[in-house]
């Protein structure tokens, strides 16, 4: 005969088992579950195929110590850093704090604000590639439009733009912030349309105007969203090659890659495609601290604006 | 209203099933009569025509089905580069690009195609067998793994308008290289006194984009009597007097045509369509550039441009500095079978038809001729050899029945890399916009070259 003691062991981990297939089945019972399931499959087969899997095959692809040695050896592999490295530093927050500015601008009553808006939106509504090569063309040095309507007006000879490294990214970064600030810009102004007048209406009574009221009110309030924002333009932007491909194409001398547009090379021009894996995947010790301060404050943010 | 029930879910899928299986042995017929074929676009839309007829024609003749892609040229080869990655392949692709063949070819990813290339073989050029042919690493032997299907070399297309503006002729242009190229600097100059702010005589692509400037650089060291820096045995020879001489002269010449203002300044980030495009705008006096593309290009918008004011340098092609010609580097495209194929058996039919003369000879005519043929007979038809065409006759002279030679990536994969790396175009840039000097230049792209090439070893 069992003592009450061993009945008691035995029959809490039963309990507990219970409990935990209750709490699987998310209350269903008998047929409700396995409709639940039969619904659910196909989108647990979606993620795994098109998330789950391709994911773990580009690890998979650039988990070769090997190729990080040739990735290293690459002489272009450092200059390529510096340049992804300033692409995200300006391009991300000029890019910001200029949405951050326009989104006040935009504040203001009027129906030629209105107007004004959809004029300012327009860059970011037309196609990236079309205005890129428009870009690329543009900045030619002898037959450009820039050149030619400085030495038609001004007699001046522009310099070649894409010729030299600095001048080349720096054009791949104005033309990434006049192509992108408008869609900050947008999310922004939502933003500060969110806050509520009330608040706005008591700080000005308060005294607390223009720049005051900017730094005081405003600026608190967006201050989760400018950094998630910030955030996901940066993750964005790392990931971006269209810019450099069609602007500079990556020259002079492939002096202004960055790791997206590397990595591209690497894996069809070099044509070995886990070294273009590879060329992205090192970027991975910066992006994933970005994901973990982006889910955190996205948790945060759900009781702020 | 009809209810969604568990039932009639059930009924359903078993009727679906019951219809599969059913359907299975007509499904399987059919796939074992269909093969995909994926090919690179046309530079103009009569490539396209060409190839479609050839394969309809292939399709009627056999009962087999062809599931025909046209790709763009670059989404091809990133498409063709992800399917060998995956091992999902088509059933047969081009070599895009051409070094496409010895690149997989190496890591056994290709059908041997030797029995297809073995019904033609007494028809094909040299140059053309030489580049189907490629070393697998695996196997440790060289073997056909591809199926050659046509060819472009590169000649030199040059204004009449603006050599004659100049107060010159094309007639003047001498026979020997440097001074075939001082040539064009010459009307530069005459033209700046003409006022004319934005014309340059020479259109170097000395840029470290696409497949241009590794092309006009290889021809330039040929001509300096750099041939062996690879030799058919995949060895490479950069202790070689000669190359290493070669090498710098080509650097010098290419840099300093940049560097003394003859060549257009944005030159040094050119992509592939760049120098096609200023060319086009006649921007430029003269361009070395692959193919034929240039003119086919305006020959329906522009015919006076085709007939009258554009000239190829095929036939006129200079001779080297010492009056001996100069071979011209064949790119072959070749038919490749990938490995885990499905349908093996109808892409080798469909291969062997396609090379057949005739259809192989139609294909590259209907294109406009931008393309050569591979097979030297072909060069005799009335579409290559016609009096009336300005580019067709030169063009085939120089790239089929002229002296030419095989790229050096076919004797050794390195030579891809160097290609895709870009190494003789940092050499130029170094001279032409950095002012080192040649030596200095070439001194440190052989050593990439030879860091490149430790990585492979031919047995």
């Amino acid at each position: 005969m069992m003592d009450s003691a061993s009945v008691a062991d035995v029959g809490r981990p039963a309990t507990r088992r219970r409990t935990l297939s209750r709490s699987l089945r998310g209350g269903l019972k008998g047929g409700e579950y396995t409709w639940a399931v039969a619904f659910v499959v196909p989108y647990i087969a979606v993620f795994v195929a098109f998330v789950a899997y391709p994911v773990v095959y580009g690890l998979w692809m650039g988990s070769e110590i090997s190729l990080y040695r040739e990735l290293f050896a690459d002489p272009i592999y450092q200059s390529t850093v510096v340049n992804t490295v300033l692409y995200l530093a300006l391009g991300v927050n000029v890019k910001m704090f200029l949405a951050l500015l326009l989104s006040g601008f935009f504040m203001r009553p009027g129906w030629w604000m209105k107007v004004l808006l959809l004029i300012f939106v327009l860059p970011w509504a037309v196609p990236q590639i079309s205005t890129f090569i428009s870009i690329h063309w543009m900045l030619n040095g002898e037959w450009g439009f820039l050149n030619n309507a400085l030495y038609t007006l001004f007699h001046v000879e522009g310099p070649s733009w894409l010729n030299d490294r600095w001048m080349a990214l720096g054009a791949v970064i104005v033309s990434h912030i006049w192509k992108w600030t408008p869609f900050w810009t947008l999310i922004l102004l939502a933003g500060r349309m969110a806050i509520p007048l009330e608040i706005r209406d008591s700080a000005r009574v308060d005294g607390a105007t223009g720049v005051r009221g900017f730094v005081h009110i405003t600026f608190p309030l967006l201050a989760n969203l400018y950094l998630i924002c910030t955030l996901l333009s940066t993750i964005f932007l790392l990931g971006d090659f269209n810019a450099v491909t069609f602007i500079s194409g990556g020259g002079p001398a492939n002096s202004t890659h960055v790791l997206a547009t590397l990595g591209i090379r690497d894996a069809f021009e070099i044509a070995n495609p886990r070294l273009g894996v590879a060329a992205v995947m090192s970027a991975l010790p910066l992006v994933i601290p970005l994901v973990i301060v982006l889910m955190r404050k996205l948790r945060t943010a759900e009781v702020q604006l | 209203m009809a209810y969604l029930t568990r039932r009639s879910v059930l009924r359903g899928s078993v009727a679906l099933g019951a219809a599969r299986l059913l359907a299975a042995p007509h499904i399987a017929k059919a796939a074992a009569t269909t093969a995909t074929v994926w090919f690179a676009q046309g530079f103009v839309q009569d490539e396209d025509v060409a190839l479609r007829k050839a394969v309809t024609e292939y399709e009627k003749a056999s009962g087999n089905k062809i599931e025909l892609s046209i790709i763009p040229f670059a989404p091809e080869r990133q498409k063709i580069i992800s399917a060998i990655t995956s091992g999902v392949v088509p059933d047969m692709v081009d070599s895009n690009p051409n070094e496409l063949l010895q690149l997989y070819a190496w890591q056994d990813k290709f059908v041997d195609v030797s029995d297809v290339v073995d019904t033609q073989r007494a028809q094909f050029s040299e140059t053309a067998l030489e580049s189907a042919q490629a070393y697998n690493s695996v196997t440790k032997r060289r073997s056909f793994y591809g199926v050659p299907l046509r060819a472009a070399v590169v000649p030199c297309h040059i204004w009449r308008p603006l050599v004659e503006k100049a107060g010159l002729r094309i007639e003047d242009i001498p026979k020997t290289w440097d001074a075939y190229f001082d040539f064009f600097k010459k009307v530069q100059d005459n033209l700046r006194k003409q006022g004319e702010r934005k014309v340059y005589g020479l259109g170097f692509q000395v840029t470290a984009n696409g497949v241009d400037p590794y092309n006009l650089f290889s021809a330039f060291l040929v001509a300096y009597g750099g041939q062996d820096i690879v030799t058919k045995d995949g060895k490479l020879h950069l202790d070689d007097p000669k190359v290493r001489q070669a090498a710098i002269k080509a650097t010098a010449y290419l840099g300093g045509a940049y560097r003394d203002g003859y060549v257009p300044p944005s030159a040094i980030n050119w992509n592939d369509a760049d120098d096609n495009n200023a060319f086009h705008a006649k921007l430029m006096v003269m361009d070395v550039d692959g193919t034929l593309s240039t003119e086919v290009a305006v020959k329906e918008k522009h015919p006076e441009w085709y007939y009258k004011d554009m000239v190829t340098h095929g036939i006129g092609y200079p001779n080297d500095n010492a009056g001996k010609p100069v071979p011209s580097i064949v790119g072959v495209t070749q038919g490749l079978i990938p490995k885990g194929a499905k349908n093996v058996t109808v892409a080798k039919e469909f291969l062997t038809y396609f090379i057949q003369p005739k259809v192989v000879g139609e294909f590259v005519e209907l294109g406009l001729g931008r393309w050569l043929p591979v097979m030297p007979s072909l060069a005799k038809s009335p579409f290559w050899q016609n009096p009336k065409d300005p580019h067709l006759r030169g063009y085939i002279q120089q790239g089929l029945l002229g002296p030419t030679r095989s790229d050096y990536y076919v004797f050794n994969l390195a030579m891809a890399e160097v290609r895709s790396q870009h190494v003789w175009s940092l050499a130029m840039i170094d001279v032409a916009k950095e002012g080192v000097k040649p030596e200095a230049a070439i001194d440190k792209a052989f050593k990439r070259i030879e860091e490149i090439f430790a990585k492979y070893k031919v047995a």
